[in-house]
């Protein structure tokens, strides 16, 4: 409908009118209490006519509340007529009068920080971090235990004793570069390809184990798939399927320990896939405009199963939405681990001093299958993912950074290799002698308590496999 | 101050399997009535918008029940000091209570800041902060979300979804999040301290967007609670037990109830447990059930029942809609045979179809006629067409008739 004229603002509302006052617009608006004609018209009186009425806030509401002072209602702001600044309460920005639409800059995007080349060597050494040896070998350590731990499950689940896996390959430089960043009891959710964070953490290969293969060791009892690892201790929330679901969730999270003044932050890792999702616009903006202390992790590895990049989206990547919610973001090579290390610290010093999100958007690229139930040679060339894996690997520009200070050799390396191996072997060996968890597991946490109703499908069961048992795998589980 | 207001007025728990305890009320609490009376003149009703189907009955003062408890509740305790509010007034007092006592508690959502459309915050913020009580942007995914985020780390999450209507987008957040934290975690992280609050039921000109009833949705979906007050002392007891639950839960307010139900509500705290049905009215005939606004109806219908036909109902209010009340239920219809449920939920799938199915398998001996509902029908929720969608006391009266003569 046409907006009123200044004659017509300016004359008070007919009494007893039932139309819609030009300000009320229909929809989600409270119902069952029309404006009332005299409130209206007194909030009239109040402003310069230069701006629409707003709608009567006093109307129904009963007494009317002091003003808030942070934010003091617009009819009480004097707008001079001679004043040409734009005074849209949505933008701050100038006038132009030439038209043109801003180009998206793709073929130009945000630049890449690094620090190491891909031979490991220091480019710029005021960027070197200057981390201490140990810190490094135990970057290397986590990254390294962890390939090894995903060949040896990969393989199992290929001989059908686990039933599930995804790898980590060409990603670990993203994990263990942010988690050495973060303090230990920084809270982290993660997507599924975050396995390196537990790790670095010192997450036990038992536990791993005992998740992969669902036996009684497995703090999450048996219920989920394999990967879905969590761990409360080390403050790392359980992985769920869906994606992106843990986006908004990381920023809740935030807003608590903000809330707490627990000098924490929050970190949330998620693929460039997952960014699509309406979750993760709901979280960026959540963040921005409730000034959560957290770090958006955003693993841009290439791929979303067999998706490119390039139908995933069309803009300049994930870190160039970042500014568009109001965000500080930065784009890092994420197979440089002083690189993410360097930018997940200052985002980690900055996010909780100053109660703002940070947005890291670590390029690297997914080496292995989406996970065992993909064949990605159906989408992509094997030289392509032999690149990666010889000329710009994380693990191998480490390793070099670590001979070029002096801090390994070949033979470390290869007894490192020997005993990461035998570890793995055999935590792998004890989970998989362990027995299943006892079912009736299957019926517990659904609520704090177990409801009556619930309790009866329990008690349904058990005198089910009292007659029935012998075709149930009863002797895998515990009694 | 608050130890002496809680020495003066007590803090109230009804507690114990099947029944509640006893309160009193303040003498001359009045019986408030719907606020929309009928048209004056004949000749104006075709043009006026039509009158409310129901008509709010608060319950009646004082209340005796029998007490089938184990619990050590004295029989006669106060309420202590009561205020007659609304229902939108009983939400403030319940939220005005939680965030006095867990400093943790926060109320977030749209609109929420200035008091919220249905003015259930007001005043809030200006009493805890802008920390405490604050707007999001307009994103219900973000809400809850955001809402299971702060439960994760203990706090109490206090969410609010403007619209019943508008909970879709975020769906996933309830049913494969929330709903599963603490069961696929095992129990190492949970969102037990997350309550989920929203308008719902129709309203008299809602139409599809402003009426829905979407409990049997989320009836589906073992992990959460879903509870729906029939009237303001309900509200503030059930809402105070879902924030103060361990389990995430949906709470539904009658949004037609938000100012045309009134009565006496104590100013302090006070529990009505969840999961529990209410016998509001005894009877020996036919069982009738329902939740929210429709209780009203019901209840009606049992006078209807009782003055036309002689016929004694035994009224019902589920209250919880998971997880149900299922023992109070049979337990009614063994003794009447006779059971008619009715929701504004469209009738293909709604909740009364949940009821019917477990009463046949439970009570199926006892039944004398097929069990009944009276829902809304399988279309989406009409605006004009509205007095004809609802499932009022005629339609709830003629399917009893037709139960008694089977």
């Amino acid at each position: 409908m046409d907006s009123p004229s200044l004659r017509e603002l300016q004359q008070p509302l007919l009494e007893g009118t039932e139309c819609e006052t030009p300000a009320q617009k229909p929809g989600r608006h409270e119902l069952g209490s029309p404006l009332r004609e005299i409130a209206f018209a007194e909030s009239l009186r109040g402003l310069q006519f230069l701006s629409p009425p707003l709608p009567s806030v006093s109307a129904g509401l009963g007494e009317p509340r002091p003003p808030d002072v942070e934010h003091p209602p617009r009819q009480q702001q004097q707008f001079s007529s001679l004043d040409d600044k734009p005074q849209f309460p949505g933008a701050s920005a100038e006038f132009i009068d030439k038209l043109e639409f801003i180009q998206p800059n793709v073929i130009s995007g945000i630049p890449i920080y690094r620090v190491m080349d891909r031979q490991g060597q220091i480019i710029n050494p005021s960027e070197d971090p200057h981390l201490p040896k140990e810190k490094v070998l135990k970057l290397y350590k986590s990254m390294t235990l962890l390939n090894t731990m995903d060949r040896i499950l990969y393989e199992s689940q290929r001989q059908g004793r686990i039933s599930f896996y995804m790898t980590n390959y060409g990603e670990e430089g993203t994990h263990v570069g942010s988690a050495a960043a973060l303090d230990n009891t920084d809270l982290v959710f993660g997507q599924y390809r975050e396995a390196g964070v537990l790790m670095y953490r010192d997450y036990p290969l038992e536990l791993f184990m005992a998740q992969c293969y669902g036996n009684i060791s497995d703090l999450g009892k048996g219920r989920q798939m394999p990967v879905h690892y969590g761990c409360k201790e080390r403050h790392f929330v359980t992985i769920s399927s869906p994606l992106a679901t843990q986006i908004p969730q990381a920023v809740g999270a935030a807003y608590a320990a903000k809330r707490a003044n627990a000098n924490r932050v929050v970190i949330c890792y998620f693929g460039e896939g997952a960014a699509s999702e309406g979750d993760a616009h709901a979280g960026f903006n959540f963040a921005a405009t409730l000034e959560c202390p957290i770090i958006f992790f955003c693993r841009n590895n290439g791929y979303a199963i067999s998706t490119p990049t390039s139908e995933q989206y069309r803009g300049d990547g994930i870190a160039a939405r970042g500014p568009g919610y109001g965000i500080m973001s930065i784009r890092v090579d994420g197979n440089d681990v002083f690189a993410v290390y360097n930018a997940t610290k200052e985002a980690r010093r900055r996010a909780v001093a100053e109660n703002q999100p940070f947005l890291i958007e670590a390029m690297t690229y997914r080496i292995g299958h989406h996970s065992t139930s993909d064949d990605s040679s159906a989408y992509r060339s094997v030289d392509e993912v032999n690149y990666w894996d010889k000329q710009d690997h994380p693990i191998s520009r480490l390793r070099h950074y670590l001979l070029s200070q002096g801090w390994w050799d070949e033979e470390q390396e290869k007894a490192w290799r020997k005993q990461s191996r035998r570890k793995v072997m055999e935590a792998f060996e004890q989970a998989e002698r362990k027995p299943k968890p006892n079912p009736n597991l299957l019926f517990s946490d659904v609520y704090q308590e177990m409801p009556a109703q619930l309790r009866k499908q329990q008690e349904s069961l058990a005198r089910h496999l009292q007659t029935y048992g012998e075709h149930y795998p009863l002797d895998h589980f515990d009694k | 101050m608050a130890v002496v207001a809680a020495a003066a007025g007590w803090l109230l728990r009804l507690r114990a399997a099947g029944a509640e305890g006893h309160w009193r009320r303040l003498p001359g609490a009045g019986l408030a009535r719907g606020f929309l009376h009928p048209a004056a003149t004949v000749e104006d009703a075709a043009q006026r918008r039509q009158v409310a189907h129901f008509t709010f009955q608060p319950d009646p003062e004082p209340r005796e029940y029998a007490l089938e408890t184990q619990s050590p509740l004295p029989r006669n305790f106060e309420m202590g000091q009561t205020q007659k509010m609304n229902l939108f007034q009983s939400v403030t007092s319940a939220l005005d209570n939680s965030l006095a006592k867990d400093p943790t508690a926060v109320i977030f959502g749209e609109d929420v800041a200035f008091g919220g459309v249905f003015r259930c915050t007001v005043g809030l913020r200006d009493k805890y902060g802008k920390d405490r009580v604050f707007n999001t942007p307009l994103c219900e995914q973000g809400i809850v979300g955001f809402g299971i985020g702060i439960a994760v780390t203990g706090a109490t999450a206090i969410a609010e979804i403007q619209f019943a209507d508008y909970i879709f987008p975020a769906f996933d957040q309830i049913v494969n999040e929330a709903a599963k934290y603490r069961y696929r975690s095992g129990d190492l992280f949970n969102c037990g301290s997350l309550t989920i609050r929203s308008p719902w039921g129709c309203v008299g000109h809602g139409a599809l967007y402003h009426s829905q009833s979407p409990e049997a949705f989320f009836a589906h979906c073992p992990g959460i609670k879903v509870v729906i007050p029939r009237s303001p002392f309900q509200a503030k007891g059930l809402l105070l037990s879902c924030i103060e639950d361990k389990n995430p839960c949906i709470f539904f307010e009658p949004k037609i109830l938000y100012r045309a139900a009134a009565e006496e509500v104590p100013i302090e705290p006070y529990n009505i447990p969840l999961s529990q049905a209410e016998v509001i009215q005894e009877g020996s005939d036919v069982t009738l059930v329902a939740w929210g606004t429709q209780v009203h109806v019901i209840r009606e219908v049992a006078s209807m029942a009782k003055e036309k036909l002689g016929v004694s109902c035994e009224v019902i209010d589920l209250r919880t809609i998971i997880p149900w009340d299922v023992d109070t239920i049979c337990k009614s219809v063994i003794k009447t045979g006779r059971l008619l449920i009715s929701h504004e939920a469209p009738l293909t799938g709604g909740f009364a179809s949940e009821i019917s199915s477990t009463v046949q398998e439970e009570c199926f001996l006892n039944l004398e006629a097929p069990i009944s509902r009276v829902c809304g029908y399988d279309t989406p929720f009409p605006h004009i067409f509205e007095p004809f969608y609802i499932p009022d006391k005629w339609k709830c009266y003629d399917a009893l008739r037709k139960m008694i003569n089977y």
